[in-house]
């Protein structure tokens, strides 16, 4: 009937968005605390369990790279300038764009659900085998190393109140039903914060709708979509109302994870200089042309169970894929780029480093009159504002004043346990953790974040905690990142409920050997 | 029996439409199930081409946006349908019915796209340009496409349609499929025959079991005298999608098979439901009533009277050329040249406009004109004469 072209007669874009299996969930690192034999860290990635935890899609290919350094022992010079910030920006970039080759090992499944895992630019050289899915299996390497390795279905280790968190940026999508069109209603231009603002009847809890945020979503009303308001909400008996429940958003949820226990010595030929493991994970979709080029012909099988790969076939691969996603760093992509598809660059994230100032004083905005509200300290410098502001910034030399003790303070540990060996180890800093993305395990440490990430790390609570002074004490202890986890600081704030702002534990009980990641949940078919 | 990606796709719809239907009008407004529930529908309707699931799918958005409200998705899926139906002043409606929706990335696409159905070439090409720009999406690729085929700029054509196929992922491979077709029919079209069943059988591996590939496939076999064969082909196709153009071309092919027996009688179907379409006020069939009236029965009054109406509602080539044809049957031949002669200025470059072109230009005592006119089709599509289908 239509004597025209008319791609939209086929075209998904006026689907809803399904989740994908090349959605990235988390990427955990820690060094094993399996000693028998070599030294291994402990490296997983977790995805969208599409089609089904257990049952991996065969048209993605997942990449986890890594690169072993030696841990560099700050000078007590650092500059916290801009031009400091920008220096060391410029040097990393020179690292991992120049010469710097990082090993990685690709996971794509095939009809039968079998993985094929390759090896590529490891001190032993490059290899392939195939194995079973959903099975704990040992791969051997040629150089003598055996690697455990679990592909398959598990319980999400991610424990968080999502809805609180987007309640907290005010993000449309989770509470009302905002078309995929609107991409002006997402972040609506309203204060981010800790504490419900007075008024914001947007996002502000509803008692006759408990499930919102959860699952149901209202039509979104007409704008403008903001806030006049000149306070926080207080209810009658002068307590402010978090933005966060605590509960578990992700409880009873499953994902599909790859899961490796690696010797140090396999991925680096000096175990004991480069102790730092920096590894991120990217999802690839195979393109439409070359899966038809599959279609008529048998499926791709490796014939030996461990055959060597062609390295010069290495990219030549990748081209017949897409890059979907990327994962290094808890909240790199939500709380810090935005999750725009256009900046999914994994460890190359470079460029986003005036963004991520800008980024960062904008949520400081929001944040740090919440912490202050709450009688806190913060290391946000917000002018003594009495509420939340909504302040976006075009120029980076006018954010960084802002937020330059929160890019550069060290961000302090609760106890000394992190430190399992008593090394020199410097405290981490927010803008080292951040850029370049990748998740920097140190194997001297147990590697709890941000020296790594343990599967039981509440990281959405230590992400929030950059913004607390890190100078300031609370009941004699100076703060840390686990300060807001403590429930006796919620018992004596003015605020309901008197919760940690997420869970302090996942719903599963994490196992005390590989794969580490619980068993899946049953589902209901 | 292995179910074939249409079967598949299909059951998975039919199974989402039944759980959302549940949920959709429940006594809460859950805008995301409702929006969900009409997209799904409009999915099943593009693909079983069927005219009553459109039907249904348009009745259920239209109650959608009296519950919810003109939201920016549901509007821009109301306008799609409009357009899709050639309802151009409606869809423009639909795009101003929800604020800003007209700025957005679809709506804009969706703009460009009237403005090719209303003949402002220009503003497409620049529009369609500037969205790939901003984001080089595969449908506006193909967008772009198709308006330089229509310009007779194959190269860039068969270049962009390429780049198209080469963002559609593994996921989307029934758009792959389709983006096949299009690459197929420039090669059909321009009398390229082995090409085109390289470009359909891909789309077929890609897409199993689509009766739209099966009704290109079908055109391709008549295009290359293998009658019966298409013959075939076009009732099985019918027999799962009676769509009136499709039994319009088995009355052709069966017509150009010498056997008018067996072609009436899919004439008198097809024109059944054109009438009947247009007698309800639809509109997307005119196209077709002119060329039937036109090529059919011959009957240049009543090709006047449906291309006429036609061209009210989309001025373009196109339109302009049926109206032109159906004025030259008529021996309106001053008339004619003066229409065709606006639907060449265009810029199109088309075998079939060439020769109607080349026919009005020697029926208007122009002669030579008329010749170089049959000499461009000829060159454009040597084998223009063979069996076609006007898509």
């Amino acid at each position: 009937m239509a004597d025209h072209n008319d791609p939209n007669a086929v075209n998904s874009i006026f689907s809803d968005i399904d989740v994908s299996a090349a959605d990235l969930y988390d990427l955990f690192g820690f060094p094993s605390e399996d000693v028998t034999g070599a030294e291994k860290v402990v490296i997983a990635l977790t995805f969208a369990s599409v089609p089904s935890a257990g049952v991996l899609d065969c048209d993605l290919l997942y990449r986890i790279q890594m690169v072993a350094e030696p841990r560099v022992l700050r000078s007590a010079e650092t500059e916290h300038t801009l031009e400091g910030f920008l220096q060391y920006v410029s040097a990393i970039k020179d690292k991992y764009l120049g010469p710097l080759r990082a090993s990685e090992i690709r996971v794509t499944i095939d009809q039968a659900q079998r993985a094929t895992v390759r090896f590529f630019n490891f001190p032993g050289g490059n290899f392939a085998t195939v194995v079973d899915t959903n099975k704990v299996v040992t791969i051997d390497t040629p150089d003598g190393h055996a690697i455990k390795t679990f592909v398959g279905g598990r319980d999400d280790a991610f424990f968080n109140d999502l809805p609180g968190f987007f309640r907290s940026i005010n993000y449309a999508p989770q509470f009302y039903h905002v078309p995929h069109t609107m991409t002006e209603a997402r972040e609506l231009t309203i204060p981010k914060t800790l504490l419900e603002l007075d008024g914001n009847d947007l996002f502000n809890y509803d008692p006759n709708f408990p499930d919102w945020g959860h699952g149901f979503k209202k039509p979104l009303p007409p704008g403008p979509w903001t806030w006049n308001g000149n306070k926080f909400r207080k209810d009658v008996n002068g307590n402010y109302r978090f933005v966060y429940s605590g509960k578990d958003a992700q409880a009873g949820k499953n994902v599909n994870a790859i899961i490796l226990e690696i010797p140090i010595a396999f991925i680096t030929k000096s175990p004991v200089e480069n102790r730092i493991i920096n590894t991120w994970g990217e999802s690839w979709v195979l393109k439409a042309a070359h899966k038809v080029e599959t279609i008529s012909d048998d499926l791709f099988r490796l014939e030996n169970p461990l055959a060597l790969v062609d390295a010069l076939k290495q990219d030549a691969e990748l081209k017949k894929y897409k890059l979907v996603d990327t994962d290094g760093q808890p909240f790199a992509d939500a709380a810090l780029s935005e999750r725009e598809d256009n900046r999914q660059l994994g460890a190359n994230n470079f460029w986003l480093a005036p963004h991520f100032v800008k980024r960062l004083a904008h949520l400081g905005w929001g944040f740090g009159p919440s912490i202050s509200a709450l009688g806190l300290q913060t290391s946000f410098d917000h002018d003594n504002s009495p509420v939340s502001v909504h302040k976006t910034y075009s120029l980076v030399a006018e954010a960084f004043p802002r937020i330059k003790k929160t890019l550069f303070q060290e961000l302090n540990m609760p106890n000394n346990s992190w430190n399992k060996k008593g090394l020199d180890i410097p405290l981490r800093r927010p803008f080292e953790i951040f850029i370049p993305n990748v998740c920097a395990i140190d194997m001297d440490t147990t590697g709890t974040w941000p020296f790594g990430r343990r599967l039981e790390d509440q990281v959405a609570t230590r992400f929030l905690s950059m913004f607390l002074d890190m100078e300031a004490e609370f009941n004699g202890t100076k703060y840390h990142l686990e300060m807001l986890n403590n429930q006796a600081l919620w018992d004596q704030a003015p605020i309901e409920p008197k919760t940690p702002p997420n869970p302090l534990k996942n719903d599963a009980d994490f196992l005390d050997h590989f794969p580490y990641l619980a068993e899946p949940h049953q589902t209901v078919a | 029996m292995r179910l074939t990606d249409y079967d598949r796709e299909l059951a998975q719809i039919n199974r989402e439409i039944s759980e959302l239907q549940r949920n959709a009008y429940s006594t809460r407004i859950d805008a995301e199930t409702t929006t969900k529930f009409v997209y799904r529908l409009y999915h099943r309707a593009s693909l079983s081409g069927k005219f009553a699931d459109f039907e249904e799918a348009e009745a259920e958005i239209d109650k959608a946006i009296s519950r919810i409200g003109p939201a920016q998705d549901l509007c821009l899926l109301k306008a799609n349908l409009d357009f899709k139906f050639h309802r151009l002043a409606q869809s423009k409606r639909d795009l101003s019915l929800a604020p800003g929706l007209v700025q957005t990335f679809h709506g804009r696409a969706l703009q460009a796209d009237i403005a090719f159905q209303e003949g402002r070439y220009d503003d497409a090409r620049g529009e369609y340009e500037l969205l790939i720009n901003e984001e080089r999406s595969w449908d506006n690729l193909a967008r772009l496409a198709y308006l330089r085929s229509k310009m007779g700029d194959l190269g860039g054509a068969e270049q962009l349609y390429v780049e198209a196929e080469d963002e559609i992922t593994a996921k989307e491979m029934k758009s792959f499929a389709w983006v096949e077709l299009q690459r197929g029919l420039l090669d059909l079209t321009h009398g390229h025959f082995d090409q085109a069943w390289d470009h359909y059988s891909r789309a077929d591996r890609a897409y199993s079991g689509h009766w739209l590939i099966d009704e290109h496939v079908a055109e391709l076999l008549g295009a290359q005298h293998r009658f019966e064969e298409a013959a075939v082909l076009y009732e099985k196709v019918i027999e799962r999608t009676p769509k009136p153009e499709l039994q319009q071309a088995l009355g052709d092919l069966y017509a150009l098979m010498g056997r008018q027996e067996r072609a009436e009688p899919w004439y008198e179907k097809a024109l059944e439901v054109y009438l009947e379409s247009a007698g309800r006020g639809y509109v997307h069939y005119y196209h077709h009533l002119a060329d039937f009236y036109a090529d059919v029965r011959g009957d240049a009054g009543e090709a006047l009277k449906w291309a006429h109406k036609d061209l009210e509602l989309r001025n373009n080539f196109s339109t302009q050329a049926a109206f032109a044809w159906a004025l030259y049957l008529d021996h309106q031949f001053q008339e004619a040249l003066e229409v065709i002669g606006r639907a060449l200025s265009s810029g199109v470059k088309e075998a079939g406009l060439f020769v109607q072109a080349g026919m009005i230009y020697k029926a208007a005592g122009r002669s030579n004109e008329g010749d170089g006119y049959l000499r461009l089709a000829a060159e454009l599509n040597p084998q223009f004469h063979s069996f076609h289908v006007h898509h």
